[in-house]
Parts: C-alpha cells; sequence; structure tokens
C-alpha cells in the first residue's frame, strides 16, 4: 500500500507533507524502477491511445459523442496551437503537438482523478524528458530550415548593432535559445505540479488530522479545512489544464520562431 | 477575430522576453559572481546583474520595439 500512498508517517503530532510524499517506493521490490509515477505514465499512455482510436474508428460525417469530443480537442491543438502560431506550414508539427498535449494533460489531470491522485510531472524528470523533446524538435527543425551556420548566427547576433555589443547581447540570446528555455520550459510545469500536489496535500491531511483530534474544537475546523481541499482541487483542474496548454504554447512557439524568416 | 494574429505576436513577445530577462540576469550575473570569486571582490555580482538586465532589455527593444 505504502507504494501507492506514502503518508502517515509515524509520530505524534502533525507531519506536515514534504518531498518525502513525492518518494514513493517501488510496486515490487523485485523491479526496482517500477514506481506509482511510472506506472500512470503508462496508462496515460493507454487511455490516450484507446480514446481517440475509438473515437476515430468509426467517423462519420455525424459525429457520435465520443467522436465529437475526440475532434474537439484535435481541432483545438491543430487549429488554436499550431496553425495560429506556426502558420502555413504547421501540419507537419500537428502530431508531435498533440500528442504532448493530450500525454501532458492526461498526466496533470491523474492529479485529482480519485485512487490515482499523483501527478506524474511533479517528479522533475518526466518534464525534463519532454522539454528535451521539445528542444530538440525545434533546433532541428531550425537547422533543417536554414543551414547549421545560419541557424546560429541567426541566433547569436542580431542584425543592426554596432559590433562591440555583441559581446554583451551574444552570450545572452546563447543562454536563451539553449538553457533557459528548455529549463523554463520543463521547470515551469514541474513547479506548478509539484505546488499543487502539495498544496492539495496539505489541506486534505490537515483536515484529516483535525478530524482525529481529540480537542472538539479542532474536530469543528477540520470541515473547513477538507472543504478549502476541495475547491483547491478545483483551482488545481484549472492549473493542470493551463500547464499542459502552455507547455504545448511555448513549443509551438519555438517552433514557429525557428521556421521565421525575419529576425 | 480581426486582431488574432496581433494577440499572437504579443504572447510570442511575452514569452520571449521573459526568456530574455532570466537570461541576461542568469548569465552576466553568474559572470560577475565568478568574478567576485576569483577577485575576490564583492560589488561585481551587481554589477554584472545591472549589465545583464540592461542588456536583456536593450535586446527586448532592438527585437520587439523597432518595429
Amino acid at each position: 500500500m505504502r507504494a501507492f500512498v506514502n503518508l502517515y508517517a509515524a509520530g505524534d503530532g502533525f507531519v506536515p507533507p514534504s518531498t518525502n510524499d513525492f518518494n514513493l517506493p517501488p510496486l515490487t521490490e523485485s523491479i526496482p524502477w517500477l514506481t506509482k509515477p511510472v506506472l500512470l505514465v503508462f496508462l496515460s499512455v493507454i487511455l490516450v491511445s484507446v480514446f481517440f482510436i475509438l473515437s476515430a474508428r468509426k467517423a462519420a460525417v455525424v459525429p457520435s459523442k465520443l467522436q465529437f469530443a475526440g475532434e474537439s480537442i484535435y481541432a483545438f491543438v491543430r487549429n488554436d496551437l499550431a496553425r495560429d502560431v506556426i502558420g502555413h506550414e504547421f501540419m507537419r508539427f500537428v502530431p508531435y503537438l498533440f500528442t504532448l498535449f493530450t500525454f501532458v494533460l492526461t498526466n496533470n489531470i491523474f492529479g485529482i482523478v480519485p485512487f490515482l491522485q499523483f501527478p506524474a510531472m511533479s517528479h522533475v524528470a518526466f518534464p525534463y524528458v519532454l522539454a528535451l523533446f521539445s528542444f530538440g524538435v525545434f533546433h532541428y527543425v531550425g537547422i533543417r530550415k536554414k543551414g547549421l551556420g545560419s541557424y546560429l548566427k541567426e541566433i547569436a547576433f542580431m542584425p543592426g548593432v554596432p559590433k562591440p555589443v555583441y559581446i554583451l547581447l551574444t552570450p545572452i540570446e546563447i543562454a536563451t535559445f539553449f538553457l533557459v528555455r528548455p529549463l523554463t520550459l520543463s521547470l515551469r510545469l514541474f513547479a506548478n505540479m509539484f505546488a499543487g500536489h502539495l498544496l492539495l496535500l496539505v489541506f486534505i491531511m490537515g483536515g484529516d488530522y483535525m478530524l482525529h483530534d481529540s480537542h472538539l474544537i479542532m474536530k469543528l475546523f477540520s470541515p473547513f479545512s477538507f472543504a478549502f481541499g476541495i475547491a483547491l482541487t478545483f483551482f488545481e483542474f484549472m492549473v493542470q489544464c493551463l500547464q499542459a496548454y502552455i507547455f504545448t504554447l511555448l513549443t509551438a512557439l519555438y517552433i514557429a520562431g525557428a521556421l521565421a524568416d525575419e529576425h | 477575430m480581426t486582431n488574432e494574429p496581433a494577440n499572437r505576436r504579443d504572447e510570442n513577445a511575452l514569452w520571449s522576453i521573459f526568456g530574455y530577462l532570466i537570461s541576461g540576469l542568469l548569465f552576466w550575473g553568474g559572470a560577475g559572481w565568478a568574478a567576485d570569486h576569483f577577485l575576490e571582490t564583492t560589488y561585481l555580482t551587481l554589477v554584472g546583474l545591472l549589465v545583464g538586465a540592461g542588456g536583456a532589455l536593450y535586446l527586448i527593444w532592438l527585437r520587439f520595439g523597432r518595429e
């Protein structure tokens, strides 16, 4: 059981949730890498695949509810994210952006789904890998389009600036494109999921602790903590959708930037 | 909507500006900190941070303010 819910540390008094609550032990001792977040990531892949295969299988002119739901999400990513941001070459990137969006969204929402209740993205390794993919994609696209030399030159040397100023500006440009972009992309997602999960833990665990406390006054105030926990769950849902959207939007923006002609 | 592309450009600019400010502070602040560390001074980190913020703002102006 501890592999799924690692709460209630031994000892008296309220133990506030900490980073330890994110380090879940392996499900079985024999497979050390198979932890709950890993399981959830696999589950999300299966869920997303099954959902979209089912929704697209019996495509009809008059769509069923399932087909409508699937097509709405697809149309959202294709039109609002890919087409509006990237422009006329957008169709090439729709599969990647769509996969990214649905994968991140599903994993984020796992954070508030009863019994699953863990956002895999609160482990920084997952966002790192996703950001690495996006990083690879947008640089590859830029290099393919412009050639390595002129792509790098365009990044590093802003036209129309006196030469000595490049000493000041070029490091900033290079740091932006090769360090800050992938880092902020992954850390934004990680930090939001981590903080959100911690916030829910504080209020739900706090409410539970107060309910089991011997003082009547604590019992009386416990429902408020639970109520706040429920309200924050809805707030979390919003944050989870927003973060999936922002991650995909930024990837699309970076691709658009790598493809853009003028600087 | 008629102003959709303009909105998109603003959104694009917003995230790029954020990135530039961070990396300006990070790179030149870091350079200042390293200089402080080796020269055993204390004020170069501040100088680096200011230069980095200034450089980033200049870069943002070059990229988004000139049109």
